[in-house]
């Protein structure tokens, strides 16, 4: 099954000290975003974020999505976007796409852990997988 | 000469013991903006990274200090219009990290209204109430509200900061004037 079958370009924007990495590769049908999420205004980080998402899964049918989530840190307003993220994730998966969420936690913080077990319970249709993230050269 | 500019050295040597003898290792004290938050939490986190405390820990009391501002920067904002004369006193922050051993106490203190303080003491005594479960599950519960008014973003903020903390939250308030009072919490980590 093709995992882009708009063709969308790869969405990308580089990481600050106080937003995360977004890299969105549509054709390998692999997105991830990492780093640290308490940006200054949450509503005009993520609004162009979620709007690629949107775009992807309304075309993606029964694709395959891979979405890597590794974050340090996030804050309550970023929380409340990564649930609605999730929830987006699980109703493309509910229409057929194979989604599989990577959830990374720091294994020197427990509070990430805990967060992942929290938000990845209530998905339903998209297969979640909570690991220790690997400290990378990235 | 130990005053040759004439200036009180004393003065702010006494400032400094005060902090000093109550463990205080970083106050912040000013108007409190998203710049500030930037520059002043990055100074935290390396003062943090000094003191060699474990990375939940820095994490934690990272986390607390990022609400506790938003929450004075988002209170101001909400409530500028009603208060255009007092707006600069309701931005003003008072933020501390204290240490004792491995323990850490972050406080913040704003400026708020009286009127609003009934809501506000409502909602952090049933945050005090609340044991980890309850904390866990109002947390989710607000996540999921949706983009609500503004005053909603609030308690998400405050239920974080008492899902990070390590004991129940402090607070407190104090008369300023007729139509304020000043708001005080603790987070203990």
């Amino acid at each position: 099954m093709s995992t882009n079958p708009l063709n969308l370009p790869a969405f990308q924007i580089a990481a600050t000290d106080r937003s995360p990495h977004v890299d969105f590769d549509f054709d390998a049908g692999r997105l991830r975003m990492r780093g640290e999420s308490y940006p200054e205004d949450v509503t005009s980080f993520y609004r162009p974020v979620l709007d690629a998402l949107d775009k992807y899964f309304g075309a993606l049918g029964t694709g395959d999505c891979r979405f890597e989530l590794s974050l340090i840190y996030f804050n309550s307003a970023s929380a409340k976007v990564i649930m609605f993220l999730m929830e987006m994730l699980d109703a493309a998966a509910a229409k057929g796409a194979a989604v599989d969420l990577f959830w990374y936690y720091d294994p020197e913080d427990d509070t990430m852990q805990e967060l992942g077990e929290e938000f990845g319970e209530d998905l339903e249709h998209a297969r979640f997988h909570l690991e220790a993230m690997v400290r990378d050269a990235e | 000469m130990t005053d040759n500019m004439g200036i009180d050295a004393k003065e702010l040597y006494q400032l400094r013991s005060y902090l000093r003898d109550r463990g205080i290792l970083f106050a912040y004290s000013g108007y409190v903006t998203e710049t500030v938050l930037s520059g002043v939490g990055e100074a935290l986190r390396q003062k943090l990274a000094l003191e060699a405390t474990d990375t939940k820990t820095v994490r934690s009391v990272f986390a607390i200090f990022v609400e506790q501002m938003q929450n004075i920067i988002r209170y101001s904002a909400e409530t500028e219009h009603k208060d255009a004369g007092n707006a600069r006193e309701l931005r003003y922050g008072v933020l501390t990290v204290a240490q004792t051993g491995e323990r850490y106490a972050v406080h913040a203190g704003n400026v708020i209204h009286r009127a609003d303080q009934p809501r506000l003491e409502t909602r952090l005594a049933a945050l005090v109430a609340m044991d980890r479960d309850a904390l866990k599950s109002a947390y989710k519960t607000q996540l999921k509200a949706g983009p609500e008014p503004d005053s909603k973003g609030a308690s998400v903020g405050l239920i974080e900061i008492a899902r990070r903390a390590s004991a129940p939250l402090g607070y407190g308030f104090t008369a300023v004037d007729e139509d304020h009072v000043f708001f005080a919490i603790e987070a203990r980590i």
